[in-house]
C-alpha cells in the first residue's frame, strides 16, 4: 500500500479569496481576516503539519497535530460557511488526512521524501519483480525448500514436521528483515543529521534501495505465511 | 430555519431523535414507542401506510406491503435475487440498473419507499415539536445514518431518499460511529473501542480511538447482507421445508411473524414455541417447540460470518483483540445471547450495551446533527471510507486511488492521456472494492471526459480528481493540465438515480401528498380506536371484574360492552375511517359507566389505605 505519486508544483504565495491578502504558503488561515485559505498547492506534508523535514518523527506529536488541525479544518465546522470556505475546508481536510496517513507510516514517509526530492519511487513495478542482488542467495534457498515442503505436504507429510521445516526456512528471511529494519533506522538517523543537500540525497537513494529490498522480503514472508495456512487447516478450527 | 433531527433509517425499524437541552432524546409516540417499523403498505385506494399500520397489513395485504427495503438500496436486480424468493412483493428492474419494487400495481425504487418511512419520521417529529408548543415545528434538515460498510451507491440512494422526503440531508454518518458518539457523551468511554453492530439486515464492525473528544475510526468492515433478516429467513425456510412449498404470501408472512416472535423469546427464555395459527393452505396451523440450544446450532454459521470482518478490521487497524479497551454492542440482533458470547470470546471481555441497542444509533445521529448546526466543537467524528475506490485500467484491472480505511474527507488523483491523435474524449469506469479485477468490484459509475484539446496521442495530461466528502460520497472533476481546460463530466451512476429522476420523483411526491394526508387521518382514527380497545380489554381482565359486574353493572351491560368491543376490533381491520370512528365512539359510550365504576372503586380503595397496585 503506497501513496500516490505527488505532482509537484511551484509553490506560490496564495491569495486569500476573502480579503485579497497574501499568506505564506504554509498558513492555513488568512493572517489578515482569519478565514480558511483555499489549498493552493500540493506537496510537502511536513510543513503542512508543521513538523521538520525529518525521518525520525514522534508519533504522539504527529497524532496530536493531526487532531488539532482536524478540529480547525473539518467540514463539520464549516456547515454554515460560504461555499468557497466550505470547499477550502473539504480540500484542506482531505489533504490533512493524506498527510497524516503518509507521515505516520515510516516507509510512506521515506516515499514522500523521495517524491519531494524528485527521486524515483520505491514502488515502481520492476522493484518487486526483480530479485535484489543482495537477496539472491536467500531467495534461491527458500524457493528450493518451499518446493520440497510442498511435495512433502502433497504426499501426506506430518503437520508438525511441515511446520518445523517452514519455521526453519523462515528464520534466515526473518533475520534479513531485522537487518534491513536496523539499516533503515541507521540511514534515517544519518539523513536527519545531515545538512548538505547532496549528502541527504545520497542517503535518500540508499534508503530507496533498502525500501525496495524490504518490500521484497515482506513478499517472501507472505509466501511463507500462505504456505503455513495450507497445513492442517482443520487444527485451528477445532 | 426549521428543526434538525437525527434519523436511524433501519432495515427493520427506524427512529428519529433530537438534542434537547444538550442531551439527545428519541421521539416517541403516545404509547412511548420510539420504533417505527420500516414497512410501507399501499391501500386499495392508493393511501400509504407506514410503520405499525403497514406491519399489520403484512398479514392481510402482503402483496401491497414492502419491508426490509434497505437491503435493496443502491443495488441492482442481479444482487437481490436470493432475497426476493420469499418476499410477498415483486422485485424487478433491468439488468445492471436500479431495482424496482412492484406493489399494488405501482412501481417504486427503493429510495422512494425509504422516503415514505422518512416522511413518517419527519411527521412524527413535527407533531412532537408542535405539542411542545414550538412555533417553528417544521423539520427540514436531518442527519441520516447508514451501515459503515455501505458503498457509494447505497449512501447516495439514502441521501436521495432524504431529499424525496423533503429533508435536507446534512450528513450521512455511519451507524457504529453514531453509536460511539452517543456512548462518548458521558466521557467515560475513551481509549480504543470496538463497536459491533448487528442489525436487521446489516453487520458492521468499527474500531475507534477516542481521545480529547475526537472519535477517530481506525478501521471498519462488515457485511451489508447479514442480520436478523437472515436468521428469520433461515427459520422460515426450515418450516416451509417441513410443511411443504407453494404456500400463499399471507401464510408465509404468518410463519415469518411466528418465527420472529420465537427468536425474540429465545433471548429471554431457554425454550420457546413457534406457533402459526390456522392460515390459508395451512389449515391445522403449525406448532413446534424450539430450545435455545437448537436455535443456536442453527444460527451459528450466520453469527460466525461476523468474525471474519472483525478480524480484518483489527488487522487493518494494526491491533490485536487484547488492545481493545471496550466492546460495545449495537443493533437488535445483539440481544441474542449467542452473539454476545461470540463477541465476548473474540475480544476477551464482556461487551457492554448500557444504552438501548435499538436507540443508540439515532441518539448519535441527533448529536451529530446538533454539532453541524450549532458549531459545537467539543466532539468531532473522523470516519473512514470502508472500501477502496479506483478505476478500471487496461486489461480490466482495478487500479486503486483511495484506499479503504482512509480517513474522510479524502481525495485522490489519477492522470489520463489519449491513445490516438486528436482524441477528444476518454471513458472512465469508477469502481469500489478490494478485488484485483474490475469485474469483481462494484461498478459505481461510468463517465466520459470530453473536450480534451486535440493533440498528438499521449500528449494530453488529464488530471482526474476523486473527492470523497464527509458523507463518504464520491464526486469527480477533471482538467487538462497543459491547457488548464476544465473537462465536463457526465456521471451515469450504475445503481443510482439520475438527477432528473430525483426531480421527477419529487414532483410526483407532491402530487401524492393528498392521498398521504388521508392515510394519516385513517391511522390516527385507528390509533384512537386501539387505545379504547386496549383500555376496555384491560378492565374486562381485572381479577375482580366478576365482582364488579355483579355489584355495579346493569343487566345486559356486559354483553353490550363485549359486542361494541367486537365491532370496534372488526372495524380497525378495514380501511373505512368513518366506520372506525363510529365504532370507537360506540365503544366509548358503552364503557363509560364501567369506567366510572372502576375509577370509583380505585379511589375508594386508595382512600382506605390500600395500595392501588394490590387491587
Amino acid at each position: 500500500m503506497t501513496p500516490d505519486p505527488i505532482p509537484l508544483r511551484a509553490t506560490t504565495v496564495p491569495e486569500c479569496r476573502n480579503c485579497g491578502a497574501g499568506a505564506p504558503v504554509d498558513e492555513h488561515f488568512c493572517p489578515q481576516c482569519n478565514r480558511i485559505l483555499a489549498l493552493g498547492r500540493y506537496g510537502d506534508f511536513f510543513s503542512f503539519l508543521g513538523v521538520p523535514r525529518k525521518l525520525g518523527l514522534d508519533p504522539q506529536d504527529l497524532e496530536r497535530r493531526f487532531r488539532d488541525l482536524s478540529r480547525k479544518f473539518h467540514p463539520d465546522y464549516f456547515y454554515n460557511a460560504p461555499p468557497a470556505e466550505r470547499l477550502a475546508s473539504l480540500e484542506r481536510s482531505s489533504y490533512l488526512n493524506d498527510a497524516y496517513r503518509t507521515l505516520r507510516d515510516p516507509a510512506a514517509r521515506i516515499e514522500h521524501l523521495l517524491a519531494i526530492e524528485g527521486l524515483p519511487s520505491a514502488t515502481s513495478d520492476e522493484g518487486s519483480v526483480k530479485v535484489p542482488p543482495s537477496l539472491l542467495e536467500e531467495v534461491f534457498a527458500l524457493n528450493e525448500e518451499l518446493d520440497e515442503i510442498r511435495e512433502q505436504r502433497e504426499s501426506g507429510g506430518a503437520d508438525t514436521q511441515l511446520r518445523a521445516r517452514l519455521e526453519k526456512a523462515r528464520q534466515p528471511i526473518e533475520r534479513k528483515r531485522e537487518e534491513h529494519a536496523r539499516r533503515i533506522q541507521e540511514l534515517s538517523e544519518r539523513y536527519d543529521g545531515q545538512s548538505s543537500a547532496a549528502d541527504r540525497k545520497t542517503t535518500l537513494e540508499a534508503l530507496r534501495e533498502q525500501l525496495l529490498e524490504q518490500k521484497y522480503i515482506a513478499n517472501l514472508l507472505a509466501t511463507i505465511a500462505r504456505e503455513e495456512s495450507q497445513i492442517g487447516g482443520e487444527v485451528r478450527h477445532g | 430555519m426549521g428543526k434538525v433531527v437525527g434519523i436511524d433509517l433501519g432495515t427493520t425499524n427506524s427512529l428519529v431523535a433530537y438534542v434537547q437541552d444538550g442531551r439527545p432524546v428519541v421521539i416517541r409516540d403516545e404509547s412511548g414507542d420510539g420504533l417505527v417499523p420500516s414497512i410501507v403498505s399501499i391501500g386499495g385506494d392508493g393511501t400509504i401506510f407506514v410503520g405499525r399500520e403497514a406491519q399489520r397489513r403484512l398479514l392481510t395485504a402482503p402483496g401491497s406491503t414492502v419491508y426490509s427495503v434497505k437491503r435493496f438500496m443502491g443495488r441492482g436486480i442481479e444482487d437481490v435475487n436470493e432475497d426476493a424468493s420469499l418476499l410477498p412483493f415483486s422485485v424487478g428492474g433491468d439488468q445492471g440498473g436500479v431495482v424496482r419494487i412492484g406493489i399494488a400495481g405501482r412501481q417504486f425504487t427503493p429510495p422512494e419507499i425509504s422516503a415514505f418511512v422518512l416522511r413518517e419520521l419527519k411527521r412524527r417529529a413535527e407533531e412532537h415539536f408542535r405539542e411542545q408548543g414550538e412555533f417553528d415545528f417544521e423539520v427540514d434538515r436531518a442527519v441520516i445514518t447508514v451501515p459503515a460498510y455501505f458503498n457509494d451507491a447505497q449512501r447516495t440512494a439514502t441521501r436521495d431518499a432524504g431529499r424525496l422526503a423533503g429533508l435536507e440531508v446534512l450528513r450521512i454518518i455511519n451507524e457504529p460511529t453514531a453509536a460511539s458518539l452517543a456512548y462518548g457523551l458521558d466521557q467515560r468511554n475513551r481509549g480504543t473501542i470496538a463497536v459491533y453492530d448487528l442489525g436487521g439486515g446489516t453487520f458492521d464492525i468499527s474500531i475507534l480511538k477516542v481521545e480529547d473528544g475526537v472519535f477517530q475510526v481506525l478501521a471498519t468492515n462488515g457485511d451489508t447482507h447479514l442480520g436478523g433478516d437472515d436468521i428469520d429467513r433461515l427459520l422460515t425456510e426450515q418450516i416451509l421445508g417441513e410443511v411443504g412449498a407453494g404456500l400463499p404470501p399471507q401464510t408465509i408472512q404468518a410463519i415469518r411473524k411466528a418465527v420472529i416472535q420465537a427468536k425474540q423469546d429465545l433471548s429471554e427464555v431457554e425454550e420457546a414455541e413457534i406457533r402459526v395459527d390456522s392460515s390459508e393452505r395451512l389449515a391445522s396451523g403449525y406448532v413446534r417447540r424450539i430450545t435455545r440450544a437448537d436455535f443456536e446450532r442453527m444460527i451459528m454459521p450466520l453469527v460466525e460470518r461476523t468474525l471474519g470482518p472483525c478480524r480484518q478490521a483489527l488487522t487493518d487497524a494494526g491491533l490485536e483483540p487484547k488492545d481493545i479497551d471496550e466492546a460495545v454492542l449495537v443493533g437488535g440482533s445483539t440481544r441474542i445471547p449467542l452473539v454476545r458470547r461470540v463477541v465476548h470470546e473474540l475480544f476477551g471481555r464482556e461487551p457492554h450495551s448500557d444504552l438501548n441497542p435499538d436507540e443508540v444509533v439515532a441518539l448519535g445521529a441527533a448529536v451529530q446533527a446538533d454539532i453541524l448546526v450549532s458549531g459545537r466543537r467539543e466532539m468531532l467524528l473522523l470516519d473512514v471510507t470502508p472500501l477502496s475506490l479506483g478505476i478500471e485500467t487496461m486489461g480490466g484491472v482495478m487500479s486503486k486511488i483511495i484506499l479503504r480505511n482512509s480517513t474522510i474527507p479524502a481525495s485522490g488523483r489519477e492522470m489520463f492521456t489519449s491513445f490516438a491523435d486528436n482524441q477528444t474524449a476518454v471513458d472512465v469506469h469508477v469502481l469500489q472494492g478490494e478485488r484485483e479485477l474490475a469485474a469483481d468490484c462494484r461498478s459505481l459509475a461510468r463517465f466520459r471526459l470530453r473536450g480534451i484539446p486535440p493533440m498528438p496521442a499521449g500528449m494530453p495530461r488529464i488530471e482526474v480528481r476523486f473527492q470523497i466528502d464527509a458523507n463518504g460520497i464520491l464526486s469527480v472533476s477533471a482538467r487538462e493540465l497543459r491547457t488548464s481546460i476544465e473537462q465536463t463530466i457526465e456521471v451515469k451512476p450504475s445503481y443510482g438515480l439520475t438527477e432528473q429522476e430525483v426531480e421527477r420523483m419529487l414532483i410526483e411526491s407532491f402530487e401524492h401528498a393528498e392521498a398521504d394526508f388521508e392515510a394519516r387521518l385513517l391511522i390516527e382514527a385507528r390509533n384512537e380506536a386501539e387505545t379504547v380497545i386496549l383500555a376496555t380489554e384491560k378492565s374486562l381482565r381485572r381479577p375482580d371484574f366478576e365482582q364488579v359486574a355483579a355489584e355495579s353493572l346493569e343487566p345486559g351491560e356486559r354483553a353490550a360492552i363485549e359486542s361494541a368491543l367486537a365491532d370496534a376490533k372488526r372495524a380497525i381491520g378495514g380501511d373505512d375511517r368513518a366506520a372506525i370512528q363510529q365504532k370507537t365512539e360506540a365503544l366509548n359510550h358503552a364503557t363509560r359507566h364501567l369506567a366510572e365504576v372502576v375509577m370509583n372503586r380505585s379511589v375508594r380503595e386508595a382512600l382506605a389505605g390500600k395500595n392501588v397496585k394490590d387491587v
